[in-house]
């Protein structure tokens, strides 16, 4: 069974590995694999590299067994999923051991251990998932059908994501605007001697009120500024580019 | 005031008593160039010269689904019809799914489908897994298809319907100098002769369709201008027949920054093997390492499989600035009617290819008639008009969710959701945008913008984790 495996033919394999003289001589046979591909005038692969591919394969089929094995050499051909097509070894080095919490448990978070005096303790929740998707974005590890990811933050309450992250947003914002409308509302009197309720009757002062709020709201960071004009020019850029061809028309007509 | 502007053309003509009274300014004969200054353009088709003694002629350059739906309407429509194909048993690389509103609209046979993908499976970066599908009712399915099969089939069938049939690779076409004159095509033709060199050969006709893809050179020839495009890269991959049962009727999204920056990768079935891919508009110099990253989060499940094939294509992102020039039209890859989000172009390139044939035998009267630029606009409105909304849909979809890693999570958070299930494929199998109940859509919009803001939030803990 496993000398079957070993002899359907693998791809590349990068000299690397000094495993088995089987793999070696699977590697001089790059059969037709239609390596480069026939349509030149669509696409130039540059050099190889095809290499690298399924290099996490064998060596991350060696590591699940046993995550604390060097990743770097696969073991000869006697592991039935080693040494199979995609299989060559990791080029690169990093851990290859997967995602592992006690509190994880069937592919979800399991609120019973995130207890505290009684209630489910939701802060430690969000670190807990903040945790683990750093974890992946930074080791993107295969995706298991035998272990399924089924966490969905929507289990965590509404309210708990407000406390924690909408509560002290909001509270900066309201203290800017504070200090802003206080500012102004003194700076005005002064120079007009119109006092604050009678300022909030005058339609220009509204019109300014409307505009510092909307500027404390949009604007939380010098970058925003950029962030805002791009994303008005990127709402309108796909219409821009239907548009071309009817620009055409107009210059001939 | 029109005699007397006739009465000054009349000496300037060659030939001239013979015409038919109801020609109006523009009318000659076919065998005579006329010195026509553009003063008098008329527009619209109706007022074409009649095409004497024979047929409109029409040139499709590119015998893919474009091309071939082209061709079979314009037969249909009583034009003599010539595709051109540089290759008849090309495989083009290609995703191979089609909507099943296609199968319907264009009478195919249900053996050229090789399966039917009736679920979908979408993984986010942190490997979260949805399962969508179960709102799809039997009879519903996405078929994924061989290219070649197609592509022949289409071909095939308007080649019966009386359409000419030519090997050949078009070189470049002159553009005529006078109105009505028609376009001189070079080619070389192979007439099925593998390796050979070919003869050069030319061709007249009076208008010319475009379906040759993205490198289109009819596209170059009138100055189309360019498109941006994304780089699609496959790996055909047989895998054992056990694991090939999980992908039964079964496709995969996976979505991340390791796997593409602006795009998703795939693993989807085809008709003995899978393919896995990615694409990418912005890095398209790390390719390979998408691939592979796209291998490695697929890796459980095409474990043990070798790769039989590898290759790559240009997805265009956008149309062309200039779809149309003169009687010159184009269609499906080469004009860039690829979806965003999804980047489906199959059915798009049937469509079009057909809406313009519609157009140019409408604007002919069946043949009968010269077209001129005005009809083949007619098509650009037509087409512009019904599936804008899609195109306009798919491209906030793709800037609101594959911006960043905590879009793509919030994304893969809405797809279980079972109304946007519902929506997504109703609008992908049937090409509608339904604006569905009112507040079912409210309800979406909230799960929407607390999935953004929830995965927005963790986002600024792991940012928080690794300072």
């Amino acid at each position: 069974m496993s000398s079957m495996a070993l002899f359907s033919p693998p791809t590349h394999f990068p000299t690397l590995s000094p495993s088995s003289s089987l793999s070696k001589t699977q590697f001089s046979h790059k059969p037709h694999l239609l390596f480069r591909p026939k349509y030149p005038l669509l696409f130039r692969l540059k050099a190889s590299a095809d290499n690298g591919a399924g290099a996490p394969g064998s060596a991350a089929a060696t590591a699940v067994e046993d995550p604390k094995a060097p990743p770097k050499v696969p073991e000869p051909s006697e592991s039935s999923d080693g040494a199979n097509g995609l299989v060559p070894p990791a080029p690169e080095v990093g851990v290859l051991s997967k995602f592992e919490d006690p509190k994880w448990v069937n592919g979800t978070w399991d609120l019973t251990q995130f207890q505290k005096d009684g209630k489910t303790d939701w802060d430690a929740v969000i670190d807990a998932e903040a945790r683990r998707r750093k974890w992946f974005e930074d080791n993107p590890e295969s995706s298991s059908n035998e272990n399924p990811i089924v966490f969905d933050t929507s289990i965590i309450p509404w309210w708990a994501w407000i406390k924690r992250y909408h509560l002290p947003e909001a509270e900066l914002l309201n203290g800017r605007a504070a200090m802003v409308g206080f500012f102004m509302a003194y700076f005005v009197d002064s120079l007009t001697g119109v006092g604050l309720v009678d300022q909030m009757g005058n339609f220009f002062c509204k019109t300014l009120l409307f505009i510092a709020v909307a500027g404390v709201l949009l604007i939380r960071k010098n970058e925003d500024i950029e962030t805002i004009k791009k994303l008005l020019e990127e709402t309108t850029f796909y219409d821009k580019q239907w548009q071309a061809t009817w620009q055409d028309e107009n210059k001939i007509e | 005031m029109t005699s007397m502007a006739l009465k000054s053309f009349v000496g300037l003509r060659q030939s001239s008593q013979e015409k038919n009274p109801h020609f109006t300014i523009q009318a000659k004969p076919l065998t005579v160039t006329v010195q026509n200054p553009r003063r008098f353009r008329v527009v619209a088709g109706k007022f074409s010269p009649k095409v004497a003694g024979r047929n409109l002629r029409v040139a499709i350059i590119g015998g893919g689904p474009a091309g071939g739906s082209a061709a079979e309407t314009l037969v249909k429509g009583g034009v003599e019809t010539y595709l051109i194909e540089r290759k008849l048993d090309n495989c083009k690389p290609c995703g191979g799914a089609i909507p099943l509103c296609m199968v319907g609209e264009f009478d195919l046979p249900l053996d050229i489908i090789d399966r039917r993908v009736t679920k979908m499976k979408m993984i986010s970066p942190s490997n979260v897994a949805v399962d969508i599908g179960q709102t799809l009712k039997p009879h519903e399915y996405i078929g994924m298809v061989r290219r070649e099969v197609l592509d022949s089939y289409l071909r095939d069938r308007a080649k019966e319907n009386g359409a000419t049939v030519i090997n050949g690779l078009f070189l470049k076409m002159d553009i005529p100098k006078e109105e009505n004159a028609p376009y001189v095509l070079h080619f070389t033709e192979y007439d099925g002769k593998v390796g050979g060199v070919g003869q050069k050969k030319t061709l007249e006709v009076d208008a010319v369709i475009g379906a040759d893809g993205a490198n289109s050179r009819v596209a170059k020839s009138i100055n189309a201008g360019d498109y941006e495009y994304a780089i699609a890269f496959q790996e055909r991959v047989k895998i054992p027949d056990d694991k090939m049962v999980y992908y039964e009727n079964l496709a995969e999204m996976y979505v991340g920054d390791d796997v593409s920056p602006d795009f998703y990768g795939w693993v989807f079935p085809k008709c003995d093997h899978v393919a896995v891919g990615t694409g990418t508009v912005t890095h398209k110099g790390d390719i390979k390492k998408f691939q592979l990253a796209t291998r490695n989060r697929a890796k459980d499940k095409i474990l043990g499989g070798k790769i039989i094939r590898v290759e790559a294509h240009p997805i265009p992102e956008h149309p062309r600035p200039r779809r149309l020039s003169g009687r010159v039209a184009l269609v499906g890859d080469a004009a860039g009617y690829v979806t965003k989000c999804s980047g489906e172009g199959i059915y798009f390139a049937a469509k079009s290819g057909r809406m313009c044939a519609e157009a140019i035998v409408e604007g002919s009267e069946n043949g009968k008639r010269m077209v001129d630029e005005g009809d083949l606009r007619k098509y650009l409105e037509k087409w512009d008009k019904t599936y804008w909304p899609t195109y306009k849909v798919l491209d906030v979809l793709q800037k609101v969710f594959y911006r960043s890693n905590p879009a793509r999570e919030a994304f893969v958070e809405m797809c279980a959701n079972e109304y946007v299930q519902k929506m997504t494929f109703d609008s992908y199998l049937y090409k509608r945008v339904v604006p569905g109940n009112p507040l079912d859509d409210l309800k979406l919009a909230v799960n929407t913008i607390g999935s953004l803001i929830r995965a927005n939030a963790l986002r600024r803990e792991m940012d928080k984790l690794s300072v």
